[in-house]
């Protein structure tokens, strides 16, 4: 005889809670007054309401091409100095939460979101504090895998080819993640 | 995190099961059981609310909470979320089992095998009695959280002292031992353009009023400072120096698990000579 289980004897790590989720990335970069680039990144997006997350990325880039100054002057940095890596701490606000459907009756769910933060962007042998925005989309095509599309712009203030220069650099990318 | 339970006066759940105590109606009831769970979890009856088979029963398993409605109904969506339209209503003294929770929201599934989300606020008082909090307006902010980890970022700026105009951004973790009082952990980086710096503190947080919307806060704490410079020269007499620091936040609480928080900081390094730094930081957290 099936028995129901009494509340009581129900302990908290029985309902399982989903907010984490763990994804990574691929996209293309492409770094003000550099040639752009093939970039894979890694995130963790904590769930923290219906309509906010906080998100932690991680991304990079090995050996940029040369800038129009290189190709004429030779290379201003080498090596380890042509690897492009950010990491930046997002929070994230989910405004145009829905529903899409495929050929199947299945309703998968769907959200556009807006992200801004802060974050380093090391590249060349500066590091530099960078403001992040971007807009992304998600879609839920399969309960807990999640398809990411992002757009977003590190904005930071580098010295490599204008003393000072305020830099642009913005990032598209696709990726999976994994909620749980 | 989740709620420990606890209240031990419960109205227990009456799921109507033809009761027979043959073993192999018990195993094939298990076995049926088992599948749907597994099935349910898979998420193709959550995404397909049309397409639930109305007249299987769902069926007891142990690792799942069940619960008998209390309130005089509970609407439940396609989505976790308050734009989703409500394809199911579940009538006072139906049964339902309790699946997966996304912050307030709580999949549900009804005796007849529709799945769906409910927040926490539609089963507030059936749930209250597992000993999950209520979201009613009565139960505050800070301690409705038996969530007792929070983890955020915070960033912000020098305003006074050597570092001044020095941006600066942390990563925190910390736990909440009681209402008032947490440990916290933060690590981060500071930059402008001649210095580059690193710190790491451990902070203690007094918050009396976390039951308030807008809650105060001490922090009180001591760590690590250490600075690199930039390719652009200047040095400064701070190198892996230990800091006390001292300061008063205020806390936001957006939604149940969200908070921004303002706060501004007094710093005393202890370097080759002292020096007085201030800063003053926003911070996002998420609770779990």
């Amino acid at each position: 005889m099936a028995k129901a289980q009494s509340a009581s004897s129900f302990s908290k790590n029985d309902i399982d809670s989903e907010f984490l989720e763990l994804g990574a990335n691929i996209g293309v970069i492409n770094i003000e007054d550099f040639p752009s680039e093939y970039a894979l990144g890694v995130n963790l997006t904590f769930r923290a309401t219906e309509d906010i997350f906080l998100q932690l990325n991680l991304m990079s880039v090995s050996d940029v091409g040369l800038s129009s100054a290189e190709k004429n002057q030779g290379a201003f940095f080498s090596d380890g100095d042509r690897d492009f890596l950010h990491y930046d701490m997002l929070v994230g606000y989910n405004f145009f939460q829905g529903e899409f459907f495929t050929s199947s009756p299945a309703a998968h769910l769907s959200t556009l979101h807006i992200v801004g933060g802060i974050g380093e962007t090391e590249f060349g042998d500066e590091s530099n504090f960078s403001y992040v925005f971007g807009l992304g989309y998600k879609i839920a095509f399969y309960r807990s895998y999640i398809l990411n599309f992002d757009v977003r712009q590190y904005v930071y203030q580098s010295s490599l080819i204008a003393e000072d220069d305020t830099t642009v650099a913005t990032h598209m990318s696709v990726g999976f993640s994994y909620l749980f | 995190m989740l709620y420990c339970p606890t209240i031990a006066a419960v109205k227990k759940n009456n799921m109507k099961n033809t009761s027979k105590s043959k073993p192999f109606i018990s195993l094939l009831t298990l076995a049926v059981g088992t599948i749907l769970i597994v099935f349910t979890s898979l998420g193709v009856l959550a995404q397909s609310p049309s397409s639930n088979p109305p007249s299987v029963l769902p069926v007891q398993n142990e690792s799942l909470l069940s619960l008998e409605v209390i309130d005089s109904f509970v609407d439940v969506r396609s989505g976790p979320g308050r734009g989703y339209p409500v394809f199911y209503v579940v009538e006072q003294g139906e049964a339902i089992n309790v699946l997966t929770r996304r912050g307030v929201w709580y999949e549900v599934e009804s005796a007849s095998g529709k799945i769906g989300w409910a927040t926490s606020k539609q089963l507030s008082r059936t749930l209250q009695a597992t000993g999950e909090p209520a979201d009613l307006p009565s139960v505050s902010f800070g301690d409705y959280q038996k969530n007792k980890w929070r983890v955020g970022f915070t960033f912000g700026e020098y305003s006074s002292g050597e570092l001044k105009g020095a941006d600066l951004f942390s990563a925190t973790l910390s736990y909440r031992f009681v209402s008032w009082l947490s440990l916290e952990g933060e690590l981060g980086k500071l930059f402008n353009s001649e210095v580059e710096g690193e710190f790491y503190n451990a902070n203690i947080l007094v918050e009396p009023f976390s039951n308030w919307r807008f809650s105060p806060e001490l922090i009180l704490g001591a760590g690590v400072l250490s600075l690199d410079t930039q390719p652009e020269l200047a040095a400064l007499g701070i190198n892996d120096s230990n800091f006390q620091n001292y300061g008063l936040g205020l806390n936001y609480y957006v939604g149940r698990n969200f908070v921004v928080r303002g706060e501004y900081r007094w710093y005393s390094v202890s370097a080759d000579e002292k020096v007085t730094l201030e800063s003053w930081k926003i911070g996002f957290n998420t609770f779990f």
